[in-house]
């Protein structure tokens, strides 16, 4: 049976104890003023030792992987044992404190750690890892992850119209990307797009470049207004005739196994949800059942009342829900195996439900003060229903879940 | 230098509302509260850390110790004193309700005695009891000076003279002792410039913090595999009684919270005056 340790318990008050006195102050700033995220997080990242520790061992993989013993990255040796279970728990303590109060900040973060710096150490050269991924891995650079268009999201690769064209020794690329989270900040940035070698579309091959800030013929817009998620900047990246050369390509050869490395993308990124909407529950649910035991109405507290008891405990069973399914996690990385895409995808797709479900419920619970911006409800609802579509939507979900029934 | 902390864990001080109280009303219940370290024992761990490292390049220079009298489970509490940074825990196995000032103080005579620090730095009082008097029970006890309410720390030679600066109602009042002592200090410990050692340059400042530093991932995993000895007073040779008895507790007046908004200061002080009767 897994549980929360002692050790893990303890990294929980200390991540919890930063987010209360470094973070909730900031939320105006943060959520309504467009702070960017990042001078708070790479603070934490220092406070706790996580960024040098994680450079400091993706620094020792890559000297072995320089002297021909495997390849460096920061994912578990996949052989398991009571340590990875550990460090993969210890990975998602923080994501779900930071989602009680700011599901944005995971976002920034997961998206220049897990996937930018991820893409480059899973398909780049050593070379391409040396150079950029130690600074991502402290948030000294702000990495972003381009696959969306206007025109692609759910067909990511069949309507993806950015092109790469042979150019002497390198490339030439052009294209448009919108969605994209840190786009607006980032430093270092993984653009995916199409070999354009006169064939036809559908036959181009997938191919992946670093671009750094900066580039003649780069443009990152401002950041985008929207619903929620206001403390994870996301913008638009415009690339008009930007040249490359072949050190940029990532993994420096056209023979790129793209799509399935694109899959294993989308699997981690999926896993991550379940964390992060743990996170939003937890919190929820602290908050109304305090509002139900303090909130009086018709001379009694409304948790008195059963419609109210009936919420609360419709929270706490999703509560239970999404904890098991970390726990879940924990124990799959313990015994060496990662969930398969359709597994991510089943769990995601309860996830970001849940969370959207239970939020909703919170604010309805809350009467009129839910509505107000002044709830901390108000927003992680708003938050709660990017989870529904960022990473693959509910749609896209359920169709991935079916095809692997109907294989 | 070698230092001894005591620390105790008491119901977090946050959710101090939600204490309740027993039936009888002789018993203060923490039940489904959640167990902190003492704010204060936190922060005197806070100022002995700093008087046995050299801050600027993080490397320890001393050793600390930290001890706990409590039952079991409250080696959680040393175990997050070891992750700031102590280098060993000793936990006294202890009934709370057995505890007062005193039993506490002449364990922790035994403790010294066995460990021989140079000083003992400890809070000058815990949030739960705020008896404020273990620390000069204890400093009596060991015939040792005692400085209680330090705010400032300085020393050079180890902790064999100490200037420390007291904060008292009329003003700061500043003293020379010879270790060994026994220090107790207020939350002003945590200033930047408070603890001096000789060590960290003088010029050094430490973050502004509300509270002691945080652990580091690193400095968790590493607290598990630190030392920590278990002990009882049984076997320290301790086998006082509790003097104090506490008879009945009442908790405060619930408060209204209605909220009034005034349009001037004239306005305020009127109502302070005439409807609150606080002026």
């Amino acid at each position: 049976m897994i549980e929360w340790s002692e050790q893990h318990k303890q990294i929980r008050a200390m991540v919890r104890r930063f987010i209360e006195t470094e973070i909730v102050p900031k939320r105006e700033a943060l959520e309504f003023g467009d702070t960017p995220p990042y001078d708070v997080l790479r603070k934490m990242l220092a406070t706790f030792g996580i960024g040098e520790m994680n450079k400091a061992m993706f620094l020792k993989a890559l000297e072995k992987e320089k002297r021909g013993e495997g390849t460096a990255s920061l994912e578990s040796s996949g052989k398991g044992g009571p340590a990875a279970a550990d460090a993969r728990a210890m990975q998602m303590i923080p994501i779900i404190e930071l989602c009680r109060h700011s599901p944005g900040m995971v976002t920034a973060l997961g998206v220049s750690i897990g996937l930018t710096a991820g893409a480059i150490m899973k398909r780049g050269t050593t070379a391409q890892k040396e150079r950029w991924v130690p600074p991502l891995l402290t948030l000294e650079k702000v990495g972003a992850w381009a696959i969306t268009e206007p025109g692609s999201g759910s067909d990511a690769f069949g309507s993806m119209k950015s092109t790469a064209r042979r150019d002497g020794d390198g490339y030439v690329l052009n294209g448009s990307k919108t969605f994209i989270t840190n786009g607006p900040y980032a430093d270092t940035i993984v653009f995916i797009c199409k070999l354009d070698e006169g064939n036809p579309e559908h036959e181009r091959k997938i191919l992946s470049f670093v671009l750094d800030k900066g580039m003649p013929g780069l443009v990152q817009s401002p950041p985008l207004r929207k619903m929620g998620l206001h403390a994870s900047p996301t913008g638009e990246l415009f690339l008009e005739d930007v040249r490359v050369g072949k050190d940029r390509l990532l993994g420096e050869t056209e023979d790129q196994p793209a799509r399935s490395s694109a899959k294993e993308t989308f699997t981690a990124e999926r896993t991550g949800v379940a964390a992060m909407a743990l996170g939003i529950v937890e919190r929820c649910l602290e908050l109304s059942v305090d509002y139900a035991k303090n909130r009086v109405q018709f001379g009694r507290p409304i948790g008195e009342f059963q419609l109210i008891q009936l919420k609360l405990a419709k929270m706490e069973i999703a509560r239970m829900n999404l904890q098991n399914l970390v726990f879940r996690q924990i124990e799959l990385a313990g015994a060496g195996r990662e969930l398969s895409l359709a597994e991510a995808s089943a769990g995601k797709l309860y996830a970001a439900q849940a969370a959207m479900e239970v939020a909703l419920e919170a604010v309805q619970l809350f009467g009129g003060n839910g509505y107000m911006a002044e709830y901390q409800v108000e927003q992680l609802c708003r938050d709660a229903k990017v989870l529904q579509i960022y990473g693959g939507t509910d749609e896209i979900q359920v169709s991935q879940i079916a095809r692997s029934l109907l294989a | 230098m070698k230092i001894l902390v005591p620390i105790k864990r008491v119901a977090d001080p946050d959710n101090a509302n939600k204490v309740k109280i027993s039936g009888d009303g002789t018993e203060v219940t923490s039940e489904g509260l959640e167990w902190k370290m003492n704010p204060f024992d936190e922060w005197s761990l806070e100022a002995a850390l700093r008087l046995t490292e050299d801050g600027k390049t993080k490397s320890r220079v001393g050793e600390v110790v930290v001890v706990s009298i409590g039952p079991k489970d409250a080696v959680a509490t040393i175990r997050q004193g070891l992750a700031m940074g102590a280098e060993r825990g000793i936990l006294v196995e202890g009934e709370d309700k057995k505890l007062d000032a005193l039993v506490v103080a002449k364990i922790l005579q035994k403790i010294v005695e066995k460990e021989n620090p140079d000083l003992v730095v400890l809070g000058k009082q815990t949030v739960d009891g705020d008896s404020n008097l273990v620390g000069t029970y204890l400093a009596e006890f060991l015939g040792w000076p005692v400085a209680n309410y330090a705010t400032s720390i300085r020393t050079s030679d180890d902790g064999k003279t100490l200037t420390i600066v007291r904060e008292l109602d009329t003003g700061a009042a500043t003293l020379e002792v010879k270790g060994p002592a026994v220090i107790t200090t207020s939350d002003r410990i945590l200033h930047p410039h408070a603890v001096k050692n000789g060590v960290t340059p003088d010029d050094f400042a430490y973050p502004e913090s509300e509270g002691g530093r945080y652990a580091s991932l690193k400095g968790i995993m590493a607290a598990k595999k630190k030392p920590v000895e278990e002990t009882s007073a049984a076997a320290l040779g301790v086998d006082a009684a509790p003097q104090v008895s506490y008879v009945s507790f009442k908790l405060p007046p619930a408060r209204s919270g209605s909220t009034t908004f005034v349009e001037s200061a004239a306005e305020l002080v009127q109502k302070l005056r005439n409807e609150a009767k606080v002026l």
